[in-house]
Parts: C-alpha cells; structure tokens; sequence
C-alpha cells in the first residue's frame, strides 16, 4: 500500500504554524546548526551527490547550481533568491509548504546561503497569497528574533538578511530572469540567456534562484544525511515530491511521495480514484507548459527519467485529471488562451504566434487538419521564442496530439 | 588593449575583439544578418528573432544579437533553415503591423519585407490581426507622433530614451500583442519628455515620426544631405542635414562620430527653422533720420569705411573697438581680430566669452597655462567620480549630459553643487547647496577637511605643483581658518555633507570636475576657479585620463573664438600681444610692419561698453552679438549705445542691439557657410553649407573683408574659409596639424601640432603649459560680496539658462517646436517667501534693482534657498540684465550675473 514520505510537509499538522517555538520543538533548525559546524565546501559536495533536481519544474541539478553559484565570483556580494511565484496553472504545493511550516523554507535558505556564501536573500511570493505572506513575515520576524537570521547567525560568522517582496500576478515573472527583473523593480520581462543568474542575477550579482520545494530538501539531507536521502527515488530522482491533483478525483489535493510512485498509485490510492459516475480519460502534467498523457500511461513511475522516456514532463508536479464529460478542444483552448494572455509580447514569435494558435484553436471543432498547422507554428516559436514561455505551449499541442487526435475527429 | 579574437562565419574568417557582439562583428564584415531590435548603441534586446543563427557545438538556434564572440566560435548565418525562420518571423510580424508609408521616414522593416519576398501578398501565411488590434495614436507631443500600429515593439525607443538620452521616460503599457508605447504616465506631452528626439532617430519602422516638416518631407525628393555642427552650444554636435527644395528639412545626429555619436537635443534637432525665418536680416540697412533704409551693399560699406576712417583720423585709433562672436565660425573670428588688429589699429577686440568664462580662463591660464577643458566629452561617462559645481548641466549642455546618467548608471559618484536645484541633483551622490555668492568658502572647508583628513596627493604635490609643499604650507595656512563649523557657518552647507563631498572627490580613483557660470560670473569669478583649481592639484585630481577640470562652454565657437585670437590680450593661440617676439611673429605672418601692431592690450568686452559711456570709444563694429540683452546693467548699456557715434551691427536678425545701429548688415547664418568651430573639449569641427543665404546676406568673413578693402586696408585675399583656415593652422601652433581633410569625417582636438599629430585627448598628462611646466597654487580667501541684501533689496537674484532657449534667443526663440516648451520668462521664489509677500504661482510680479526693473511671472518651487531667487535670463522682454551691475572681477573683467540685490514685489 503506497503512503506518502514527507519531508516538506513533516510538521505540517503537528504545529502552530505562527508558533517558531513549536517548530523548534519538532527540529526547526537543526539543518542549519549541522550546516554551521561544516565548512561550506564540504555542504556543496554532499548536495551534489544528493541527486536533489530542482521542483520548479525545470529539474536542474541542484548541487551543480549552488556550484556555480558559490564559485562564479569571490568579491561579489551573492544573492539567494526563492521563487514563490507559482504561477503553474493546478499548482499549489509551495502555498501549502508555505502556509504550515515556513520556518523549513527560512532553514532551507539559510543553509543555501551559508553554503554558497550569501548574506541576502529574498522570497519572492505570489501577491494573492495572503495567509502564506502573513505567515512569511511572522517567521522571518521570530526567525530574527531569535538569532536565526541577522548578523553572527547563532554566534557563527555568518550573517544572513531577508526579505519578503510580493509579485504583481504575472505569469511570466515566475520564470527565474524575469523573476529578478522584478525584484529589481523592473517591469517583467525576461532576460537573455547567458548569463544565467549564477552568474548575474540580482542587480548584475551572482544569484541562486530556487523554488521553495527544493530549499524545504535541503535541511533534512543534512539531518538524516546522504545515505538516507539517496534511498528515496529512483536512480535518477531522489527524494520526496509533492503532487497536487485536481479534477474529479475522490480526494483532490496535496501528495507529498517518494519520487517514482506511479501515476495510477497517485490517482487511484492517494486520490481515491475517480468521482462516481466519471471515468479517468487523461491528464495534463505539470501545469499549461507540461505534457498530456491518457490512461496507458498510467503506470508511469513520476520521475524525471521515466517521464522523460514517454515524452513527458514533471513540471511542477500538477496532475490535472481528466473524465469522460471533459470537452478536450476547450481544454487545449484554454490553455493557449492562457499563453496568449501571459505572453509579455517582447519576441516576435510568442507576441504573434500566441494569437494565432489561440485563433486557430477556435477552428479546431471544424477545421481539425488545423492541428497539424498549429503543431508546426508552435515548434517554429519553440525554436526561436527568447523564453520558456513562448517554447511551451508545443509541449501541450504535441502530446494532446498523440493522445486525443481522436477526440477532434469525433467532433 | 582589447584581445583579438578569431571567428568564423559562414566559412569567412573574421577578426574582432574580444567580447565584441557578434551580430556587429558580423555587419562589420559585410554579412548582412538582418535583425530590427538590435541597435549599435543599445543593449541587446533579443525581441525580433530575425537574427538567428547557428552556433558549431550548439544546440538549435542562437540570436547572434544576444552572443558576443568567442575565439574559435563557429557561425552559419545563412542557410535554408535559417533563413525560413526569419523569412516566417517577418511573416508573423507583418500580422500585426501596419505597412502604410508616406515617405517621410526610412523603413527598415519594409526592406527586409522586400528582401524575403513578403511584398507579395502570396508569400504571406496570415491575415492581418490589425482591425483586432485597436492600436493606439499618440500626437499629443509637440514635435512627434506615436501610431501603435506601425510600432513593431522593439525595444529600441525605450532603450534609446533610457540607456542613449538617460531619460527613462517610455516604456510598454499592457501586455502581449496588444502592447504600445507610452510616455511617462501615458500621455507624451504631460510626460518628462523635453523633445530630444533619440527615440525618432532609432525608431526602425516609422511608428515615431517628428511632425516638423511632416507634409512636406518626401525622402525621395531629398536633394543632398549635409553634415555640419550644431549651430547652438558648445558641445558641438554633429548634425546631418536633410536638403528639400533648398530648405533643410530634417536633421539627425551623426551615428558614430564625436562628440555626440548621434545623440542630440531639442535645440540640434528641431532648432533649425530660423534660418529659413521672415524676419530674417536679407539687405544692409542704413539709418537716415532715425528710420532704417534699405541700401546697397556699396553704399553701406563706403559709409562705414569713411566712418571708420574719419574717427580713427579724428580722435585716434583708440577711439575704435569691435566684438567678435562666439556664433560665428573660426575663420571668420580670425578675420575679425586680424581687421581690428590690422585697420583699427588696436587690440579693441573681445566677445562674450568675457561674460562668461573669463574669470575661469583667467585662473586656469595662471595655473595652468591652459584656459581649455582638460578632458573630452566621453570621459564625463567614464570617469570615477564627477564633481558639478555651478553648472546645470542637464540644461546648458544636454549631450554631455548624457553621458553623464550612462556613467551613472554605470555607478558614478557625482557630487553636485549650486545654491539652486537643477536636474542633475536627481542622479547626484550629494548635494551641496551654498549660500550664493560663498563658494571660495565652501571649497577652502572642502580643502580643510582633506588636508586633515590626509586625503592629498603627496607625489603630485611634490612633482607637479611648482614649490610643492612649500607652495602646499602657503594654502593650508589659509585653509587652517575654514573649519567645518565655520564653513557650515558661512555657506550653511552641513559638516556632514562637507565631509562626504570631500570625502568622495579626493579618494575617487578618477575624478573630473565640471564647473559653470554660477562660479564664474562673479566679482569673486577668478578665486572661485582658483580656489577649485588648488583642491583639484592638492587631490592630484588632473593629469592623469579622466582627472581634470572642465568648463564646458556655452555656444558653438566660444572656444574656438578665443582659440583663434578674438582677444585684447592674445593673438591667435594664446600667445601674449604685449610679447614683442609674438608681435614680431603674427607681423611677419600677415605681412605688415612690426611697429603697426599695437603692443598695448585691448579692451574687454564691458570695458568696451563703459568706454563709450565716458565718450573714449566712438566706433563699434559687432558681429553677431547682442549686448543690450548680454551685457549687465542693461540701461547703461543702452544709455550707452544711444550716444554712441557709429554702430555698426552685423547679425542674421534685427536684435536688441540692432535698434540702435547706424548700418546694419545682412549675415549668414552657421547654416549657410563652410568653416571650422571649436566645440567644448577642443575638437575642431567642420560647418558645412547646407542652404543658401537670403537675400543679400554674405558670409561674416566676406562682410569683414569688403569693409577693409572699402577702407584701403590689406587684411589679405582669401578664395574660400578654407583659405582662410589654412592661415589660422600656420598663426595658431595649436591648430599647426588640423586642415579640411583632416577634419572631414572626425574633428580633431587641439592641441595639434603637426600633421602627425592625432590631437590631444586629455591635457597635463606630461606637463603643464606654465613656464615651469608645474601647476601653481593660488590660495584665497573668502571675501564678502560688496553688493549684499538690504532692507531695500531683501533678495538675491541668481540668473541661468533653460534646455531650450539659447543664448539672448535670437535664435532659439524663431523655432516654434523650440517655443512651445517655453517661451516665457518667469522667476523661480521659495515659497516661504512667497506665503510672506503674497505671492501665489503664476502671479505677475516686478522685481527691482537699484540699476533697474522688469516684470515677470513668478514660480513658487522650492528649488531655490529662501532669500534667493533665479530668472532664465533668455526673454529680452524680461531682461534680467537690467537688474545686474557692472561691477568687474579685477582680474578677469567677467560681471556678476549670478549675484544682485533685488526686491519682488506682486504687480
Ligand atoms: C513562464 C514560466 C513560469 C515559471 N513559474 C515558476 C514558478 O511560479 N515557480 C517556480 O519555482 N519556478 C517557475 N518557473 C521556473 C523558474 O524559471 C526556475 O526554473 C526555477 O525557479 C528554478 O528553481 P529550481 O531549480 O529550484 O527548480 C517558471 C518558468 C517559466 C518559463
Ligand atoms: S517567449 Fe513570450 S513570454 Fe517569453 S519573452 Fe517572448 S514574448 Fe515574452
Ligand atoms: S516605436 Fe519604433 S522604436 Fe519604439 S518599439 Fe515601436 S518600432 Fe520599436
Ligand atoms: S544644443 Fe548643444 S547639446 Fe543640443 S544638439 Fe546642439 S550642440 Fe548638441
Ligand atoms: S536583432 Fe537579434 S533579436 Fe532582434
């Protein structure tokens, strides 16, 4: 019988979020006591070998950033930053992470910024996210107080500043550059790439950018050590991911499991299956620039080499499920109507090719050869789009394609 | 030096440096990648994707915008995959883009449209999305039009605004498809926007057009383009002007080429109307019973030659005196001294300069050796630390102020000082707001807390100053009495502000200092430059790339004209007219016995004025200047030039001045002669003939030639102004090197001495010009002004100039896009004050002098002290020289504009 494995939700329940005594209680903090009795070199080697990737939906390595981080340059002052944006269409992992326990994202930042050799931070958090900023600041406010965060952190040499800032409800600027475009009160518009932030990020600086899932790994590998945490996963995906899952589903909501459970496992266990009278027809993973899969997929283990392996992505770690009564040409339309609207409109190729798939998704009912056409735009935008966001809504197309081509037909 | 590096693209091996961006390197080397967005001047933008191209070892496609080279890197630019990307790229774009053209501006984007086939409709894949679009119109600015719907959303505007002009005024409203362009808040003309026109210049597709000349411009009609230099301030911009029917029609800056790189203002761009004005001076006229009559040049010039003769004669050559004109070319202000040296007889030859860079000249001469900027226009950018005092900048020369905000941005230290606000104090570090009138004790307090502080230069002190420390001792001796307390006393600056500012200045790695007519135009002008001179030497803040001291200057030829010998005390180049080997040197160059040249110095510029008060002077000849609005006092001066016996005033419009003429002579404008300038950082500079005279108008140098011939006197025979200034490079040593070919595509900065010389980019690297080839300390102290507030005149007046009026607006007032920014004087009072007197915004007041009076309109800001009170001195119907006196600086003769006990009062 499948059971959840929790790191970034263990203490949620157990706690007064609002009580950093009660955290402390239960462990709070004692990732980064670990982490200050090491040399920061030596932190940096055991996040390598973690295999930690990142859960912001890219999936980069995240001991190789800290890595280049930490190394990019000596003089600078270098900047942690988490993203908290999640923008991700049926995403809401970070909120509840957020919401119940915000001291493990302090703890995780702090030991990110002690290892790579940061003194400022920031969280950069979805504006309509009420309860998770007032708890935010409240964590940052007692962390303070309690030595936690401030200079000489629990006597040590290090010091280590943050700050909460609040996004403006665009999309877009959960996209790391644009991200910090923002924090540096710069309208949202992404960045070229290179340089990566690693490199320069905040205000020209080197700058480790990571999604709240990841910092929450980050305390307990120090704590239970490698050992413990390589044994979660699979051989290419370590650890714990947390899945929200949407649709008609007995039990929608949050899953935090090992990395590897299956599709079926999430849905039919954990979710408690299919609502009465619906019956399971596919889903999207990963949010609106992630992959559609039916149900002969659904013993795919979730991890990023078996998705990989059938074309699909683990994105945020949104399932949106869809049954039997789901007008699958509306699902795709609103999706690229998402994109449409989300489109910053600096490139060429998203600005225009946004508005033309979202016209032609319209004669999808019946024009259906149109699919053909709309794949084509969209892996012309994936090719020269300047960001994700214009290079994703193929993802969608194409998988939508190889599922449900008969979904049009049948119209 | 830059590493080179080696590429290759589409098979091409191409060297370029290191970190260069490769899409430039590319079109460098004739490999036409198109591309819309990227632009040599901004930051790449990465937004059209027509750049694309292939990287060996990458995967997909790169921007080759959005890459800078890397040795060994290789490039395909072109093949079938890549050139369908672009060719479907143009295609998406021409979905939401308007292609209407009405000739008027070059379309970048039609030619590629052209260039991929995409003029046929066939070729396109889409409709147009346009209708949908609702793209918006935006005219409300004075001199441009927005229209969305030709916009193709490049960035280039924006970037042009913010990262070229500094400005940071336009930006995208909405998202996606339907995003446009607005101005601050959204409408251009409620926003910052002070009419540059970067943005028009950089705009590729015409979605932001100029509306001068809009119906009139047909680019395939354009019969010549001409580049020339910027006919209003010292910063020398170079202009291309668009020729139509005979008239200029546009004008842009020249992209890559110095000073402005293509940068301009609103005065280079939409200033150039006046020439082509109706009231433009077209025949001589000659006053008979009080009225002006239209004559004959003939008859005009034999009057004024028997005039001239007849007093010369009569009350001896003394009695004659002329003021040259930092409005026209070199060529034509070295005439003008050689006529005066030469048929007056005399050294009576001086212009404005001495009303406003006198006293600097003066003290820089004596320090130095040098009265020039020391650096160029670029280093503004590049230096560590700026030091801005008495200089509104942003206004008075608005390209170098671009520089300016780029070395801002690029994090500058920049320390400004002036008793008013101006707009650099948005960008400046600190701010330093004296009482007017205190800066010698400001700067001797600056000074104090460095020697203290020990923030000198030992080495320079030792090596570079003449009697080093000892020289050192003499000025800390009177630094010693100008502690913080007392200098806060005296200038009501903070000590903390005094230390900071200090503090910066002496420990910037580089600094530069920029200093302006608020330190020159006082009886204290020469100290106040002296004083800043002694803490620029004991910081060793000059000789070395990017240290020194500047004073930018105010019109086109003020350098040049000095350069060139307008100068009662130097001929041309700066050597001494009382020197007998410099007297015996010009004598054999011109070709006239030794003893004709007057050994005596000449006059200035005020001394002239009052000279003719007391009935000593009884002639005068002035070309292109208008003392009765420039000169101080203004009812002597005009008490003056109404009992004079013989005016003679030759200038492009009637003037002020003009009124009281006997013969006034029709004038070429900068727009109608060839010739050379002298701009702020000594770069020599072509002016080419873009237009015809009107009417019966001559060039200045022609008018100053007849005149001599007229009165039987050789000052030599010239064919052309280059003739002319072939004779300039052998009179002036400066100049030995520079000549028209030379100074063809770049101008050159003087010091030049020979034909190899590539000019001097920064002074003192070696050495000063003084004897001892050391720089002299002058220590001085702080000495109260003479004139003060009293119960009478409670106010100080402090007067200036605005971006866009010019000089006494002879000009800049015949250009409506120049007018409709502000054409009206007013008179800027705290409001304090002004709740104590009832003087509410927009009010009609009259503030007096004991010299005089005026009426204005009052502007109740805090950007001035209480007790003080500022006036564009631009608006001749509002003369704020009728306010201040003709009191001089001993030394420099300079007067002081920037300080006069006033009384306002409400209408
Ligand atoms: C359009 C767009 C939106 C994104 N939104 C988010 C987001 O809301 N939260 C997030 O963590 N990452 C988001 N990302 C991914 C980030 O760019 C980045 O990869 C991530 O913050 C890196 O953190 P990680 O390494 O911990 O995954 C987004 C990316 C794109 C292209
Ligand atoms: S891909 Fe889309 S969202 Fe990204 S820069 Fe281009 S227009 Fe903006
Ligand atoms: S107005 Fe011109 S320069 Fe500005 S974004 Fe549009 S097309 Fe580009
Ligand atoms: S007025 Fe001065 S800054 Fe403006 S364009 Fe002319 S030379 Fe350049
Ligand atoms: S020129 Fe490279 S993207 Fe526009």
């Amino acid at each position: 019988m499948i059971q959840e494995t929790k790191i970034g939700l263990a203490r949620l329940g157990k706690i007064d979020p609002e009580n950093i005594n009660d955290a402390i209680a239960l462990g709070a903090y004692d990732g980064l006591k670990i982490a200050l009795s090491l040399n920061p070199d030596e932190i940096l080697v055991r996040y390598e070998s973690s295999g930690l990737r990142g859960r912001g939906g890219a999936g980069f390595p995240t001991g190789l950033k800290q890595k280049f981080t930490s190394q990019s340059c000596a003089e600078c002052q270098k900047y942690v930053v988490c993203n908290a944006d999640e923008g991700e269409p049926g995403t809401f992992k970070d909120r509840t992470i957020m919401q119940n326990d915000p001291h493990l994202l302090i703890e995780g930042m702090l030991i990110a910024a002690y290892t790579i050799g940061a003194s400022k931070g920031f969280i950069y958090i979805r504006g309509e996210y009420n309860l998770s900023i007032h708890r935010i600041r409240k964590a940052i406010a007692d962390a303070s107080s309690n030595g936690f965060l401030g200079s000489n952190i629990l006597g040590s040499d290090f010091s280590f500043e943050l700050e909460l800032r609040l996004g403006a409800g665009s999309y877009l600027c959960g996209e790391e550059l644009t991200l910090l475009e923002s924090l540096e009160g710069k309208r949202g518009y992404p960045r070229i790439k290179p340089p990566f932030p690693a490199e320069k990020g905040l205000w020209g600086n080197p700058t480790l950018i990571n999604n709240v899932e990841t910092f929450v790994q980050l305390p307990a590998i120090l704590i239970n050590g490698l050992d413990w945490y390589t044994a979660l996963g699979t051989s290419e995906s370590k650890g714990t991911k947390i899945f929200t899952i949407s649709g008609r589903v007995n039990r929608p909501g949050f899953y935090e499991v090992e990395m590897g459970t299956t599709l079926r496992q999430l849905i039919e266990v954990l979710a408690g299956g299919m609502k009465d009278g619906y019956s399971f027809a596919g889903a999207l993973l990963g949010g609106a620039a992630g992959t559609f899969v039916d149900a002969s997929l659904l013993d795919t283990p979730m991890a990023y080499e078996t998705l990989k392996a059938i074309g699909a992505t683990m994105g945020s770690g949104a399932i949106i499920v869809l049954d039997n009564t789901t007008d699958k040409i509306d699902f795709l339309q609103n999706i690229l109507e998402f994109f449409k609207h989300e489109s910053c409109g600096k490139c060429v190729p998203c600005r225009i090719g946004t508005t033309l798939l979202s016209e032609m998704a319209s004669q999808l009912k019946t024009n259906p050869e149109i699919l053909q056409k709309m794949i084509d735009e969209a892996s012309y935008m994936a090719r020269t789009s300047l960001c994700p966001l214009g290079q994703s809504p193929v993802l969608p197309l194409k998988s939508f394609e190889r599922y449900f081509a008969t979904a049009i037909t049948n119209v | 030096m830059t590493k080179l590096v080696h590429i290759e693209i589409d098979g091409l091996s191409v060297e370029a440096p290191e970190g260069a961006n490769l899409l430039q390197v590319a079109r460098n080397n004739g490999i036409d990648i198109p591309g819309l967005c990227y632009h040599r001047k901004l930051t790449p933008t990465g937004a059209c994707r027509l750049c694309v191209v292939k990287i060996d070892g990458q995967q997909g496609l790169s921007m080759s915008c959005s890459l800078t080279v890397k040795d060994g890197m290789k490039v395909i630019s072109f093949d079938e995959e890549i050139e369908e990307n672009r060719r479907r790229t143009l295609d998406y774009l021409l979905a939401e883009h308007n292609e209407e053209s009405d000739n008027t501006f070059s379309d970048e984007m039609a030619v590629l449209v052209n260039r991929y086939g995409l003029d046929k409709k066939e070729n396109r894949r889409f409709g147009s999305l346009l209708q949908n679009l609702n793209a918006p119109i935006d005219s409300s600015s004075p001199v441009l039009t927005y229209d969305a719907s030709k916009c193709i959303k490049c960035f280039r505007c924006i970037k042009a605004c913010a990262e070229v002009q500094g400005k940071n005024i336009l930006s995208f409203a909405d998202r996606g498809i339907s995003k446009y362009i607005v101005a601050g808040y959204g409408v251009w003309r409620e926003s910052e926007c002070d009419g540059c026109g970067e943005c028009i210049q950089l705009c590729p597709t015409g979605a932001i057009v100029e509306k001068q000349h809009r119906n009139t411009i047909q680019l395939d009609k354009i019969e010549k383009k001409v580049i020339t230099t910027c006919p209003y301030c010292g910063v020398g911009c170079q202009l291309e002007l668009l020729i139509q029917d005979g008239k200029i029609v546009r004008s842009n800056g020249v992209e890559g080429v110095l000073p402005n790189d293509g940068r301009l203002c609103v005065k280079g761009r939409f200033g150039y109307e006046y020439a082509e004005s109706k009231s433009r001076l077209t025949t001589p006229l000659i006053r008979k019973n009080g009225e002006f009559v239209e004559s004959s040049w003939d008859e005009a010039l034999e009057l004024i030659a028997n005039k001239f003769n007849e007093i010369k004669l009569r009350d001896g050559k003394n009695a004659l005196a002329g003021y040259s004109s930092a409005k026209c070319s070199n060529e034509d202000n070295y005439l003008f001294q050689k006529f005066i040296r030469l048929a007056f007889e005399n050294n009576n030859v001086d212009y404005c300069t001495r009303l406003c860079h006198a006293s600097t000249v003066t003290a820089m001469l004596k320090a130095m050796g040098d009265g020039a900027g020391s650096n160029s226009i670029q280093d503004f950018e590049t230096t560590d630390c700026l030091f801005v005092i008495g200089n509104n900048i942003i206004e008075t020369h608005p390209v170098t102020a671009t520089y300016i905000k780029r070395g801002h941005n690029r994090g500058q230290k920049i320390i400004v000082v002036d008793p008013r606000w101006t707009p650099l104090v948005k960008y400046a570090d600190i701010w330093l707001q004296p009482k007017l009138g205190t800066d010698v004790a400001l700067l001797n307090g600056l000074m104090h807390i460095i020697i203290r502080e020990g923030w000198i230069d030992k080495n320079f002190i030792e090596e570079r100053i003449e009697r080093g420390f000892e020289a050192f001792d003499e000025l800390k001796a009177v630094t010693d009495g100008y502690s913080p307390e007392e200098t806060e006393k005296i200038t009501s600056v903070p000590q903390d502000k005094l230390f900071e500012a200090a503090r910066i200045y002496a420990n910037a790695p580089t600094a530069m200092i920029a200093t302006g007519m608020g330190m020159s135009q006082q009886t204290v002008g020469t100290n106040n430059v002296f004083s800043l001179l002694n803490m620029c030497f004991i910081t060793g803040q000059i000789g070395r790339e990017r240290c020194g001291i500047n004073p930018p200057r105010g019109q086109n030829n003020v350098q040049g004209a000095t350069d060139v010998g307008a100068s009662p005390i130097n001929y041309p180049g700066y050597i001494p007219v009382i020197n007998d080997e410099n007297r015996r040197r010009m004598s054999a160059l011109w070709n006239v016995e030794y003893e004709k040249l007057d050994p005596k110095p000449g006059l200035t510029t005020i001394e002239i004025m009052q000279a003719i008060h007391h009935g000593s002077v009884k002639a005068l000849y002035i070309m292109g200047e208008n003392p009765v609005v420039t000169d101080p006092n203004q009812n002597h001066t005009i008490e003056a030039l109404e009992n004079i016996e013989f005016l003679v005033v030759q200038d492009v419009f009637p003037t002020e001045t003009s009124k009281y003429a006997h013969v006034v002579l029709p004038a070429s404008s900068l727009f109608e002669k060839d010739g050379t300038v002298a701009n702020s950082d000594r770069r020599v500079l072509r002016l080419r003939k873009a237009v015809e005279m009107p009417g019966q108008a001559r060039e200045d140098w022609k008018i100053i030639l007849d005149i001599a011939e007229k009165m039987g006197v050789n000052i030599g025979s010239y064919a052309n102004a280059e003739d002319i200034f072939t004779e300039i490079a052998q009179a002036t040593l400066i100049f030995g090197g520079i000549d028209y070919s030379r100074i063809d595509h770049e101008g050159i900065q003087w010091p030049c001495p020979d034909k190899n010389h590539p000019g001097t980019a920064t002074l003192f690297l070696d050495k000063f010009n003084t004897p001892t080839g050391r720089a002299k300390l002058h220590p001085v102290e702080y000495i109260n002004q003479k004139e003060r507030a009293s119960e009478k005149y409670p106010f100080i007046m402090n007067s200036g100039r605005i971006l866009n009026q010019f000089h006494s607006a002879t000009l800049s007032r015949k250009n409506e896009a120049l007018n409709v920014y502000g054409n009206e004087s007013y008179v800027l009072i705290h409001p304090d004050d002004a709740a104590k007197l009832s003087i509410k915004d927009g009010l009609r007041v009259v503030v007096e002098s004991v010299r005089g009076q005026l009426e204005t309109a009052a502007r109740v800001v805090d950007e001035v002290a209480p007790g003080e009170l500022f006036m564009p001195w631009h608006f001749s119907e509002s003369p704020v020289n009728a306010l201040t006196r003709d009191e001089l600086d001993p030394m420099s003769k300079i007067a002081p504009f920037k300080y006069s006990a006033v009384n306002i009062r409400v209408k």
